[in-house]
């Protein structure tokens, strides 16, 4: 057995390893250069990282020596990953319902790719005490109240469910 | 273009440092020595430290019972962040050696925790001697045990991380004597406290028939009130550590325990966490459909910079018109059949001009 923290890791540099070729991938398909593989390796990875996201959450959550999240770098780490996790979900059904590779959504591509790599910057912050991010608020967390996330929640999930309806008629 | 980047690469690469420390440190735990502060370097990475340690016990230490011993690191070369690991261990083989496997508790670190592996920031240098105060659980058979300190840190060009361990400290730990006035085996400290929040400890004694407790605040010593073996610590305005001890008379030789450590500490950061999980999936929801909903840009202008499809059929359906107008207009055949020489297409195409010819 190991413990959640060995396990957390490894998730992570999975996680973080395939989203960075994602990210490459998905800049070449920006600048349109490169091997024309690069759209299905831009998606293929970014289903690679999607696939470890959960479990370097749930390994990290377990890996917290206090007790729940008790840190705003914590909080943060989560809402990053989230979005994150949002983005490259939203760009994989759009690529799988046949939509174009255009520069917008290797931008987005790009945006989920640097939104998780944050999430793992803010990672080596809290658990190390070292990063790079030196100039990112990470101690300063936007957290919506109650009301205001579950009328996002609805919007989210009437905004998806539209786009799936759209794709089937 | 491809050469510049190469060489950019190239210097970001170069001006990299090798270092096979934490320089921020890993955080206190309960860590064994092979894990302890320079897990991302093998140990064959890791350099000699030169810094002198040393372990003092309390003169009688008797079973089961807490007592106090002093860590000293001297002559220690540490980085630009002043940062140490110290670990308490029972052997030096890197394996079986936390304090626990041999009866030993930690009650108090120096960080007012209860680990064996604790990271302090102070003044250590070549030319200093940074000193230590650890409350242990003695383990509760009487016998002779042994004490390492290992060390962890840095070195002042930040180059690889550096280790050592001391030389074994034995201590006897003697049988409790009958009526040996003491607190009880499962009492425990207080270690840590808010802010603006006074603190009354309660002591479980046995064999005791008067207590004395004393706080140590800054350099002055004061004596506390206990009323029914109950007192109450004033509350802290600043963070930071105040100590007591309590002395205990009774039939048997006065006992004065170990300094008891009490950190002051803000309040902790709280968030409600259903509402933080909910807003994850709001905004994982949130931003999956907002990129579902947008459409492809205009066929993409610069993938089809050599498309040229939209010219081919606009003239295609030019040629279309033109033919089915021409077509619309073929002038009926003269009498005489078509003229010597024509074919039926030509006559579709020219006949107009023949007809005009003769007219």
């Amino acid at each position: 057995m190991i413990s959640a923290g060995t396990f957390h890791v490894i998730a992570t540099e999975l996680t973080v390893g395939t989203f960075a070729l994602s990210g490459v991938a998905f800049l070449l398909c920006a600048l349109n250069k490169g091997p024309s593989s690069r759209e299905a390796v831009a998606h293929w990875a970014l289903l690679g990282g999607l696939i470890a996201t959960p479990f370097a959450i749930i390994s990290g959550v377990n890996a917290i020596s206090g007790e729940g999240i008790d840190n705003p770098m914590l909080a943060n780490k989560l809402l990053l990953s989230m979005t994150s996790a949002g983005l490259a979900i939203g760009l994989l059904l759009r690529k799988m319902w046949g939509s174009t590779v255009d520069l917008r959504h290797a931008s987005v591509g790009m945006i989920s790719v640097a939104l998780m790599l944050t999430t793992a910057g803010i990672g080596g912050e809290y658990s190390r005490g070292e990063t790079l991010l030196l100039f990112i608020p990470k101690d300063t967390v936007m957290l919506f109240p109650m009301w205001a996330s579950i009328t996002i929640l609805a919007l989210g999930l009437a905004i998806f469910a539209k786009s799936a309806v759209q794709h089937r008629s | 273009m491809r050469f510049k980047i190469a060489i950019v690469l190239l210097l970001m690469i170069l001006s990299t440092t090798i270092s096979t420390a934490n320089p921020g440190g890993k955080g206190d735990a309960v860590r064994s020595r092979d894990c302890a502060g320079s897990c991302h370097g093998s140990s064959s990475t890791n350099g000699s430290s030169g810094a002198e340690l040393a372990i003092q016990f309390q003169s009688e230490v008797y079973a089961g019972l807490l007592t106090e011993i002093e860590t000293s690191v001297s002559f220690a070369e540490v980085s630009s962040n002043n940062m140490v690991g110290l670990t308490l261990l029972i052997n030096s083989d890197g394996a079986k050696d936390l304090p626990a496997n041999d009866g030993w508790e930690i009650i108090t670190d120096p960080n007012g925790g209860t680990n064996n592996y604790v990271e302090i920031v102070d003044s250590f240098s070549i030319e200093s001697m940074v000193s230590q105060k650890w409350t242990l659980r003695a383990p509760s058979n009487p016998g002779d045990y042994n004490l390492y300190l290992a060390i962890q840190h840095g070195s002042p060009n930040g180059g690889i991380a550096m280790t050592g361990i001391s030389s074994m400290q034995s201590v006897t730990v003697s049988e409790v004597p009958e009526n040996l006035p003491r607190l009880a085996d499962n009492w425990q400290p207080v270690n840590s406290r808010l802010l603006g929040e006074e603190t009354e400890i309660t002591l479980e004694t046995l064999n005791t028939d008067s207590v004395v407790v004393e706080l140590q605040s800054g350099g002055e010593i004061i004596n506390l009130e206990v009323v029914e073996n109950k007192f109450t610590i004033p509350a802290a305005v600043n963070p930071g550590v105040v100590q007591w001890r309590v002395i205990l008379d009774g039939e048997g030789p006065t006992q004065t325990s170990p300094w008891f450590r009490l950190s002051a500490v803000e309040p902790g950061w709280e968030v409600d966490e259903t509402a933080l999980y909910l807003q994850g999936f709001a905004l994982l929801f949130l931003f999956a459909g907002l990129v579902l909903v947008q459409k492809s840009s205009s066929s993409s202008e610069v993938e089809n910079k050599y498309d040229n499809s939209f010219e081919v059929n606009s003239q295609f359906g030019a040629i279309q018109e033109e033919s089915e107008t021409q077509t619309n207009t073929v002038r009926p055949l003269p009498a005489g059949g078509l003229p010597e020489g024509w074919t039926m297409e030509q006559w579709e195409y020219y006949g107009h001009e023949y007809q005009g010819g003769f007219q």
